[in-house]
């Protein structure tokens, strides 16, 4: 049953997306994002039981709390929950200045859940929650570790009693969410499944990964369905699937941008054979070069977010396209970041090292670099096969 | 052979759209689709020039747009000028003529030449009935104008021009050319150059081409003596190095050169899909990144222009714009060829040539895309110097 509530104190609706990033510019400054890339980072081998530093939780904390008291979270909820009309540009914005940061957190994650379950039309109460910051929602994808979020394999539901069994894996920020929400094949269709993480059938362990962050295995044994918590989503879940796509993207052009920053005043630091190796053309062309690949990135993620916004159908190749030259891009500049630091990257002290880590971890998050192209494929077939739609 | 693949451009108004409607339709009609069709047939070394295609597109005010009513144009914006590019180069509209006369020569011209030269010159240019060339380009520099010999010896009231100038294009056809020459010399090589509008039909004017492995040939301009007077001098004495490099900045957003690209690839995916290679993943992935690039490469290039629209055109990102969009034009052309296997290897002159011999000329054009309006070596040091602070 649907609840009316009221939206949260603080909304977007009306915020232009210069204006959303110029104050969000300031929660993630440059100045800041050094602090920003190690938060919740555990040694290596730390193992399962490794809960990040407690400092680390609170910054988190604060960080999620400045953005539900921006907006940021219910800035792609329905108007009526205080939703933007211009909500995929604003948050392309925020999204690209996470990734200087490294910002790792349920942001994704959150906006994606708060797509599917707002078109279902009976979680205002939840997603009102959500927006304020009270409630998270990790998102769980996968079970094997190459499934593609086009398909994420299939999850048993005991309609009757209301429960749902099945494995999920790769899941971030699982132990700290208050409710998974778990997509899948469910008697043949896709669906979204809703569970409160704390209850006896939800098993959560934290992965030991390359990005030593906070991604986890999720068993769901039988577990609980939160109230009208079997969601189908068959219709639109490619449409939202793509908006996270391309928030993502927006994501990993901002890891670029971080990581080219670094770099580059890196080799105006470090000098060799008597100058500054940012006076040698080969590392300066390459870096030009990465950074008009990105600018170019951006460019078409701005512009996908605008026709988003604009209500009009046919952003599905668009967002994969952008997914995929992101997913190349950030495994490529955080590589060169660390070429270019020369050993110096490879040491732990070294950020270039951060970024290489968690851009192998955070670029297949919506989709492995060959399944992105697999779709973008399957999707330009069928545009040339239907003689141009949605183009023009 | 139609066009498959177009952008949308959310940032147009509702009029800009309208106007790229009707840009697109006269494109479409059957006496240009039939100029364009007859190009293809015509034998080597004859080249395209005043074709009926631009005084169809001048009569309407549409091949210089955002010029002044009074000079040709319609009054608009850099968005209108860049849409009649862009369809120009998607319906394959050879763009030499108007790149060296509107957007160059005439850009000069009108945003420094004299009230008469400007009267003299763009509305007949505007109209695409007159050709003008560049003469910048010699024997010994090219990306490094600052190095330039032409010399412009004081001559009473006027100046006497000798020299070489190469690798121009259309000086043949040519009735004037902006040409740049050494007026003064000083420590610094930068110093010194001064613009002159050139008539090349002047005794002293001698071209002589040169051939190349492209369908239009370079020129060789031998300059013997010319005398000019000094209305001919375009903007201020010694002050050609600034004009060069503010103004063909302006010419820089990227969207011909995507436009090229893209109609390229559109042909190269319709000949997949024509011979059943874009069912098999192995052609359809390499033509779905390729059109993941050139999509970027296109909201890159609007981005430019609507940033020239408002006065705010950025040196960097444009060189950065048009460095992305010329590195697609050799992925484009391989993918092509394997797409087209060997057909893509004969030429349209060949009797047994069917779709794909288009391909043959585009491929021996190719590697003039990432040296024209700068090569890719000078865009990469525009950004890495004025960008990133390096160099």
């Amino acid at each position: 049953m649907t609840t009316r509530t009221q939206p949260p104190a603080r909304t977007l609706a009306g915020a232009t997306p210069d204006e959303v990033r110029a104050e969000c510019a300031e929660l993630f400054h440059d100045d800041l994002n050094p602090v920003l890339r190690r938060i919740g980072d555990r040694p290596r081998g730390a193992g399962s039981r490794a809960a990040p530093a407690e400092d680390d939780t609170d910054v988190r904390a604060s960080v999620w709390a400045t953005l539900a008291d921006m907006g940021v979270l219910s800035a792609a909820l329905p108007a009526h929950l205080g939703g933007s009309e211009q909500a995929q540009r604003i948050l392309v914005e925020v999204a690209e200045l996470t990734g200087p940061g490294l910002y790792q957190s349920l942001l994704p994650d959150t906006l994606l859940a708060a797509d599917l379950l707002a078109r279902d039309g009976r979680h205002d109460r939840l997603l009102t929650e959500v927006a304020d910051g009270r409630t998270t929602v990790a998102l769980a994808l996968r079970d094997r570790g190459a499934d593609e979020p086009d398909a994420p394999g299939a999850l048993e539901v005991d309609r009757d009693h209301g429960t749902v069994t099945g494995s999920r894996r790769f899941v971030p920020f699982a132990a700290d969410a208050d409710l998974i929400l778990a997509v899948g094949a469910v008697d043949g269709a896709m669906h979204a499944c809703l569970v409160p993480v704390d209850q006896p059938g939800v098993g959560v362990r934290r992965q030991d990964d390359l990005g030593r962050g906070d991604l986890y295995g999720v068993s769901l044994d039988r577990a609980a369905l939160a109230p009208d918590g079997l969601v189908r989503v068959d219709r639109h879940y490619a449409s939202a699937l793509a908006r996270a796509r391309l928030r993502h993207a927006a994501y990993l052009s901002g890891l670029c941008r971080g990581a080219l920053d670094l770099t580059v005043a890196h080799l105006k630091e470090r000098v060799a054979f008597g100058r500054p190796l940012a006076g040698m053309q080969a590392p300066a062309h390459r870096l030009a070069a990465l950074s008009a690949e990105n600018a170019a990135l951006l460019a078409l993620v701005r512009r996908t977010a605008r026709v988003a916004d604009s209500g009009t159908d046919g952003i599905v190749l668009h967002a994969v396209q952008a997914a995929l030259l992101a997913n190349d891009l950030a495994r490529t500049v955080s590589a060169e970041a660390v070429h270019l630091h020369g050993a110096l990257g490879m040491t732990e002290r070294c950020d270039a090292s951060f970024f290489y880590r968690r851009a192998a971890v955070d670029a297949p998050r919506f989709g492995t670099g060959t399944g992105l192209r697999k779709e973008a494929a399957r999707l330009l077939r069928a545009a040339h096969n239907a003689d141009d739609p949605g183009r023009g | 052979m139609t066009v498959t693949i177009r952008e949308p451009i959310p940032e147009l108004s509702a009029d800009q759209r309208s106007f790229r409607a009707d840009v697109r339709a006269l494109l479409t009609r059957p006496e240009v689709r039939d100029e364009l069709t007859g190009l293809a047939a015509r034998p080597p070394g004859d080249e395209p020039v005043l074709l009926e295609t631009y005084r169809l597109l001048g009569e309407r005010g549409w091949l210089a747009p955002s010029w002044p009513v009074e000079y040709g144009g319609l009054g608009l914006g850099a968005v209108e000028a860049a849409i009649v590019t862009e369809e120009m180069a998607l319906a394959g509209v050879p763009d030499d003529v108007h790149v060296l006369g509107v957007d160059i020569v005439g850009l000069f011209l009108l945003m420094e030449g004299t009230e008469e030269q400007k009267r003299e010159h763009l509305p007949a240019l505007a109209a695409g009935e007159r050709v003008a060339t560049v003469l910048f380009t010699e024997p010994g520099c090219g990306s490094d104008l600052s190095g330039l010999a032409t010399r412009a010896e004081p001559d009473g009231d006027g100046w006497r021009l000798y020299g070489s100038k190469v690798y121009n294009m259309k000086s043949q056809y040519g009735e004037i050319a902006l040409c740049a020459a050494r007026t003064s010399d000083g420590p610094v090589p930068m110093h010194g150059i001064t613009l002159f509008l050139l008539p090349l039909r002047s005794p002293g004017v001698h071209v002589e081409p040169v051939p190349s492995m492209a369908d239009e040939c370079f020129c060789l301009v031998a300059i013997d003596g010319v005398r000019l007077g000094p209305e001919s001098v375009v903007g201020r004495v010694d002050d050609g190095w600034r004009l060069m490099n503010d103004l063909l900045q302006l010419e820089r957003t990227g969207v011909d050169f995507h436009g090229k690209a893209r109609r390229l690839l559109d042909l190269v995916v319709e000949r997949a899909a024509r011979s059943g290679r874009l069912d098999d993943p192995v052609y359809a992935v390499r033509l779905a990144e390729l059109d993941a690039k050139l999509r970027a490469s296109h909201a890159l290039a609007w981005e430019m222009v609507h940033d020239l629209d408002r006065g705010a055109a950025d040196p960097v990102a444009s060189a950065m714009s048009k460095w992305y969009a010329s590195e697609q034009f050799r992925p484009v052309l391989d993918a092509g060829m394997e797409v087209g296997g060997a057909d893509a290897l004969l030429s349209r002159w060949d009797e047994e040539a069917g779709t794909t011999a288009r391909h043959e000329a585009d491929y021996r054009m190719g590697p003039a895309h990432r040296l024209a309006s700068g090569t890719s070596e000078v865009m990469l040091y525009l950004i890495a110097t004025n960008g990133l602070g390096m160099l």
